[in-house]
């Protein structure tokens, strides 16, 4: 069955307002109206066509002839000058006559709103997908299949960050300077490739026993309380010197310029009889220079650390991860020994294990593990990754960690693998173990046991497909080869570098000659074929996903370039050979099949691809990595807790696509999807370990929904204070779909209130006195009270404070103001609500406005172009579709994927 | 028939297009002391565009409006620059009328295009000032222009799309060495192939490009007029590589430049990465390896490395928060005119052959498009050097919402760039002729 095309016929009302219900007037219309309200009119003809009318035309510019419908760019323009003119302040003169508050707040609104319809509606493609060139993520995944190498794609541009979505054709670019990166990435990961393919063997696996950490701490122990003995005799041999009644006067007189006993020892060559510190083994700098001396005399808390772990149980089979000591103490396993990746291991995917439990009297928030490579920044290198210890000693757990070895880092030498206590770099180590030697007189107690640690090469028996089209040798002293060899060969790759499209007449010839040139200026018979293969990998028809129509008009698409678009759809890279046969024979164009392949490509682990830049784009994630959260007040959210948040709202979708759940879910859900880590930060029970787990949660939990989740009350933060405006905006737009315009420029900013003790509430209100802001602001800012229980880490708190900087710049403890957090407003013409559940509880209610912001946002992603006013009938239909099932998540994807528009050129 | 071989055929013999080292560039029209500055000797006009994305501070950057001219106070933010305070200008009432974007510090500085001016289409942008300058002064140098960036994500570094402040000549976005390490070996790195063999190499390249394009050709028979305007991008990328190369060859045994600077460390971030990507552009034009410049600077790194937590969007919306906003707006333009101010230190320290400095024959352009917040009015236009012949040691105020575009026209002329117009451009800056 094949489903039937729809084509805009419909138009929608502009002037939407949120609560007017969700039957939105379907209008036998041919397009969408941008509109001025008749209503306006009135301001405009009584408090600007005295000087912009017929009459008298100010500025050249009149607006007694101001189209209340904006059809044309000339016409958006004329508004767009009246909207900046307005919104400045600028219009009309404090001298005129002004506009009622209410009145001018009103058109403002409507002026904005109406211009971005207008906008979106003259920029509307028609469905035309503007040629898709691969976007950075596409390229490195199509080179991994390709050729099985991950390649540093980092020189490309991002493709991301601007206003629409990574995939939109018109948005990706290409100059001269991006194909020779092309050409240098594919030179490289041809080599990479051809090296994999000829290495003779692969590596065995490295295995390390943590106790062979310990004696390396015994001799440094041993040393240091051998410098600290030494270092006390010193000292006290000087100090009997100076203590010699006959050097009485010389002290005396050093003393006038070294008050201190150590200020004063540095003077010992002039003090007869004080020896010099080589006679106790410290080198000739210090006979200038002793304060190493005094350093090594403070040692005294490290060496009770030392004694303190010397005494631990387990350190015949183990180590455990310690505190970072100054010189002598501290054996760390952690970063700064480091685990080195052998040197004879080439770059690719590993896998490394660690064997580890936690001690009996280990803090729930201190079971966790960090692991990464330790890169320029040494021991303060971010982690790859965070592990939930739930082993313990008796009992430890083998923890399994995929980890890619890149081309770069073996470049730069960087080998050394690291393991270490969460949060021993985030800065507050000093802190914690002055603390702690406080407390107990030692030092941090130990909280996690190694017993080994192990790194494997991954070995993947699969061929990567480009390599298995070479039907010669690659190794670099291979001879060359006749062309009758080489060309099946060539065709064979360009065929799975094109993604099975026909190869091109004349390109064989082409590669040929580039392989013979090649041969001719001296190159060897791989760098020849290298430079011959590299040409096909920066060539249009791999760089491009092409679908040829000459004519222009619109056509179903083939079979093999519908296995294309449904790849780089859900997987982000080229179809797979189960894909490309169902394609070849033609069975994909068949509903059933093209359903059944949908759901294989959503349930293989490569849909990941699919799931993290889409709701990376689509939710504006990247936002949590722009500002730093402050550590002082937030450290427990540490770059682990951010990662692994950020990581739910990827593991909720993906639970939703799993089990076709309701998309609405998103909205509000009697469940999370958490794994130990979070569980510990939200205080919720049950979950432990790394995996992801559904958690059911009590009825009155905050938690349940994207409002919800850590990562997205991060995002309406400053990494300090929460920000209720970015907050009320991100609903608007992503949940309520009802985005408001952009932010207008030059409006005058509120500076009255600088510094003042004002609760964040009474701070916003300012904005309800100006039209300019209040046009917008009375959308945005209640749904941000709404969410002024979360603080700017996502904990639920009951109470804020604002801790003004006096003029002097200090902060002064009396200007300090504490308040409890009212989180009851009004939605704009909108029901009011109490607390944020009666306001989740409201938004949760809107799940068809909800499912339609999706469902554009899925149609721009998966076709490439942006979702403009004739997509309205697709949006309405894979709407439609889905609403009878509940709006099961997975039923959005196949109803796009069914669509007329999904299937043609 | 083969198109390739023709075009290549007219940019081998065509001394029009491909000018040799030496040449100088002459404008057709000149102001009278840039004529003066000439008559010492001719050098090669340089222009510099610096863009800082997120505005400045309102209150203490801007020279007073009620002293205009030669006798203004210095304002705060630009007190670094006291001892220059002869050899530049401030120039107030700059608009970009077409841009609506707040958060486009940097997208339309210099081009002045209107982001929805094509209909159809999502985004639309035109050719910046620089690309105009680099086709007229650019062609005796080895590169047209250098384009440097600090690879800042579009979405909240202040300056919004693109890959740089510059746009070449169908609008698309211009990428360039994205910090201090890609700059210098750029500019320096060196070439010690013999001349044979770079020749060869030249030839090899060359067929390279010609199975590009072949290959691309072959692609464009099938596509659909839409598809092909994409793909003409790919075309467009090939030919920059050919004339690039035509240039390359008449370069051939002409020493590349031994870099006046050290090379520098990878993971400097912030000011010290400002720093010396000011040396070397500076080193750039001393070497003459290109006569045009634009670099797109960082603002949120620059905050970090001034020990500012504030990140730099909520900065650059000061005004009613708290004074610790306020604090890292000033600071911030504090850290930005000592940099300048030494980098106008070293073009006027930099001495060329004729015993004048770089700073006789440089213009530089420092600004953005962003005033303050989402205000891009009256945007930061800050001009500075001898090049373009414009009057210096001025606080000048134009009419309000003056055409950007008439600051770049003005200069473009002044350095000898033949064009009528730039942008949305009505007419050149009489009060910037000195």
């Amino acid at each position: 069955m094949r489903l039937p095309r729809l084509t805009l016929t419909r138009s929608i009302a502009l002037s939407f307002s949120l609560w007017a219900g969700n039957n939105i007037p379907l209008l036998a219309d041919a397009s969408p109206k941008a509109s001025m309200p008749e209503r306006h009119r009135a301001l405009l003809s009584e408090n600007c066509e005295s000087c912009h009318g017929a009459k008298k035309q100010k500025g050249k510019f009149r607006v007694d002839d101001l189209p209340m419908e904006i059809t044309d760019l000339p016409t958006a323009e004329r508004w767009q000058k009246v909207l900046s003119a307005m919104n400045s302040g600028e219009m009309p003169p404090d001298d005129e006559k002004q506009p009622s508050p209410k009145s001018k707040t009103d058109f403002l609104d409507d002026l904005a709103n109406v211009l971005v319809t207008a906008r979106r509606a003259l920029s509307d493609q028609h469905g035309v997908i503007a040629l898709r060139r691969l976007n950075r993520r596409e390229y490195r995944n199509t080179i991994r299949e390709l050729l099985g190498v991950e390649l540093d794609v980092s020189e490309l541009p991002a493709d991301t960050g601007g206003p629409h979505f990574d995939t939109v054709g018109a948005g990706l670019f290409l100059t001269g300077t991006q194909f020779e990166q092309y050409e240098s990435l594919a030179r490289e990961a041809l080599d990479l490739a051809f090296s994999a393919n000829t290495a003779a063997t692969v590596p065995q696996k490295t295995h390390f026993e943590c106790e062979s950490f310990n004696p390396i701490f015994r001799k440094k122990n041993k040393e240091g309380l051998d410098a600290m003995a030494r270092a006390k005799d010193w000292i006290a041999a000087v100090d009997s010197a100076i203590a010699r009644p006959e050097n009485a006067a010389t002290v005396a007189d050093i003393r006038k310029i070294a008050a201190t006993p150590d200020a004063l020892r540095y003077h010992w060559k002039n003090i007869p009889g004080a020896p010099s510190p080589t006679k106790f083994g410290f080198d000739k700098t210090t006979e200038i220079n002793p304060a190493i001396i005094y350093l090594y005399r403070e040692f005294t808390e490290f060496a009770q650390y030392d004694q303190y772990y010397l005494n631990l149980p387990h350190l015949e089979n183990g180590a455990y991860l310690t505190v970072q000591t100054r010189i002598g103490g501290g054996n760390n396993v952690t970063a700064i020994q480091g685990l080195p990746i052998p040197a004879n291991y080439p770059p690719g995917d590993y896998v490394v294990r660690i064997r580890a439990g936690a001690t009996p009297d280990a803090p729930a928030e201190r079971r966790f593990l960090e692991f990464g490579l330790k890169g320029f920044q040494g021991a303060s290198t971010p982690a790859l990754s965070t592990h939930h210890v739930t082993g313990t000693i008796d009992a430890p757990q083998v923890i399994e960690i995929p980890f890619i070895f890149s081309k770069q880092n073996a470049d730069r030498g960087h080998r050394n693998l690291f393991v270490r206590e969460r949060r021993a770099a985030d800065g507050t180590h000093d802190q914690r173990v002055k603390e702690a030697f406080k407390r107990n007189g030692f030092g941090p107690e130990v909280a996690l046991w190694l017993d080994w640690i192990e790194i494997e090469p991954v070995k993947d028996h699969n061929i990567p497909s480009g390599i298995r089209a070479l039907d010669f040798p690659l190794d670099p002293q291979a001879p060359a080869v006749p062309k009758e060899k080489l060309r099946p060969s060539f065709e064979n790759f360009v065929q799975e570098a094109y993604r099975g499209a026909t190869v091109p007449e004349g390109l064989l010839d082409r590669l040929l000659g580039i392989y013979e040139s090649r041969l001719a200026i001296g190159n060897t018979h791989r760098e020849a074929v290298k430079h011959a293969l590299s040409s096909v990998l920066s060539s249009p028809r791999f760089l491009y996903r092409a679908e040829p129509e000459a004519s222009g008009s619109h056509r179903t698409l083939s079979g093999q370039e519908l296995a294309v678009r449904l790849s780089y759809f859900l997987w982000g890279g080229p179809p797979d050979a189960t894909l490309r046969e169902l394609a070849n024979s033609g069975d994909l164009l068949k509903p059933e099949v093209l359903m059944a392949e949908t759901n294989r490509l959503l349930t293989h682990p490569n849909s990941q691809r699919f799931v993290r830049p889409f709701l990376t784009q689509w939710l504006l994630l990247d936002r949590i990595d722009l500002f730093q959260f402050s550590k002082t007040l937030f450290p427990q959210f540490d770059d682990s807790m951010k990662a692994t948040a950020r990581q739910e709202v990827y593991e909720t979708f993906s639970h939703l696509l799993n089990s076709n759940a309701p998309l609405s879910d998103l909205l509000r859900a009697d469940y999370v999807l958490v794994n130990g880590l979070l569980a510990h930060y939200y205080g919720i029970e049950g979950a432990s370990g790394d995996r992801f787990q559904k958690i059911a949660i009590p009825a009155g939990s905050p938690r349940g929904g994207l409002l919800g989740m850590a990562a997205i009350m991060a995002m309406g933060s400053n990494g300090e204070r929460t920000n209720p405006v970015e907050r009320g905006a991100w609903v608007l737009r992503k949940l309520l779909n009802e985005p408001p315009p952009p932010a207008p420029a030059n409006v005058p900013e509120i500076t009255r209130l600088a510094g003042k003790s004002l609760t964040t509430r009474e701070r916003l209100q300012a904005h309800q006195e100006n039209p300019q802001c209040a046009s917008c602001h009375r959308k945005i800012d209640p749904i941000g009270f709404g969410l002024e229980n979360f603080d700017a880490t996502g904990i639920w708190r009951t109470s804020d404070f604002y801790q003004p900087v006096s003029e002097s710049g200090v902060r002064d403890p009396k200007l300090r103001k504490t308040w409890t957090i009212d989180a009851a407003a009004t939605f704009h013409k909108g029901p009011a609500f109490g607390n944020y559940f009666e306001m989740r509880d409201v938004i949760a209610t809107k799940q068809r406005n909800f499912a339609k912001g999706f469902c554009s946002a899925l149609i721009e992603y998966a076709l490439g172009r942006p979702c403009g006013f004739s997509d309205e009938g697709l949006v309405e239909f894979v709407v439609q579709q889905c609403e009878s099932t509940g709006f099961s998540t997975r039923e959005f994807i196949h109803a796009l994927i069914q669509s007329k528009e999904f299937q043609s050129k | 028939m083969n198109t390739s071989l023709n075009r290549r055929h007219f940019l081998r013999t065509s001394t029009a297009l491909i000018a040799l080292p030496v040449l100088e560039s002459l404008g057709f029209q000149r102001f009278a002391s840039a004529a003066k500055s000439s008559a010492r000797g001719i050098r090669p006009k340089r222009l510099v565009f610096l863009g800082f994305g997120f505005g400045v501070t309102q209150d203490s950057w801007y020279p007073k409006l009620d002293q205009t001219g030669s006798g203004y106070t210095l304002p705060a933010g630009l007190e670094p620059l006291a001892r220059h305070k002869a050899d530049f200008s401030v120039v107030q009432g700059m608009l970009n009328k077409h841009n609506s974007n707040g958060h486009y510090g940097s997208t339309f500085w210099l081009t002045g295009a209107n982001e929805f001016g094509e209909p159809g289409q999502s985004f639309h942008n035109t050719i910046s000032a620089d690309q105009v300058a680099g086709e007229h002064l650019g062609k005796g140098a080895r590169f047209d222009s250098l384009v440097l960036d600090c690879g800042a994500a579009a979405g909240a570094s202040g300056h919004g799309q693109g890959l740089s402040l510059s746009w070449d000549i169908r609008g698309k976005p211009m990428a360039g060495p994205k910090n201090p390490v890609e700059a210098f070996h750029r500019l320096f790195a060196k070439d010690t192939t013999p001349l044979d063999q770079q020749k060869a190499m030249l030839a090899q390249r060359r067929s390279v490009l010609d199975n590009a394009l072949e290959n691309a050709r072959e692609l464009q028979r099938t596509l659909s007029k839409t598809d092909n305007a994409k793909l003409d991008e790919y075309f467009q990328g090939i030919r920059d590589i050919e004339t690039r190369l035509s240039r390359d060859e008449k370069w051939i045994g002409v020493p590349q430049p031994k870099p006046p600077i050290q090379e520098p460390k990878s993971d400097l971030a912030g000011y010290e990465e400002i720093r010396l990507m000011y040396s070397i552009m500076a080193a750039a034009l001393q070497t003459d390896s290109t006569r045009v410049l634009t670099y797109r600077q960082p603002v949120s790194t620059l905050l970090t490395s001034l020990d500012i937590r504030i990140d730099a969007h909520t900065m650059s919306h000061y005004p009613g928060k708290g004074p610790e906003y306020l604090e890292a707006s000033e600071k911030r333009d504090l850290a930005q005119s000592r940099l300048l101010a030494e980098f106008l230190d070293q073009l006027k320290s930099i001495k060329e052959p004729d015993g004048s400095c770089l700073f006789d024959h440089t213009t530089v352009a420092y600004g953005s498009n962003i005033r303050t917040g989402h205000n891009l009015d009256n945007c930061p236009t800050l001009l500075a050097g001898r090049g373009a012949g414009i009057k210096l040691g001025c606080n000048i105020a134009v009419p309000k919402d003056t055409p950007l575009c008439n600051a770049w026209l003005t200069l473009l002329q002044g350095s000898g760039v033949p064009v009528e117009r730039h942008g949305d451009s009505t007419g050149i800056l009489k009060q910037l002729l000195a």
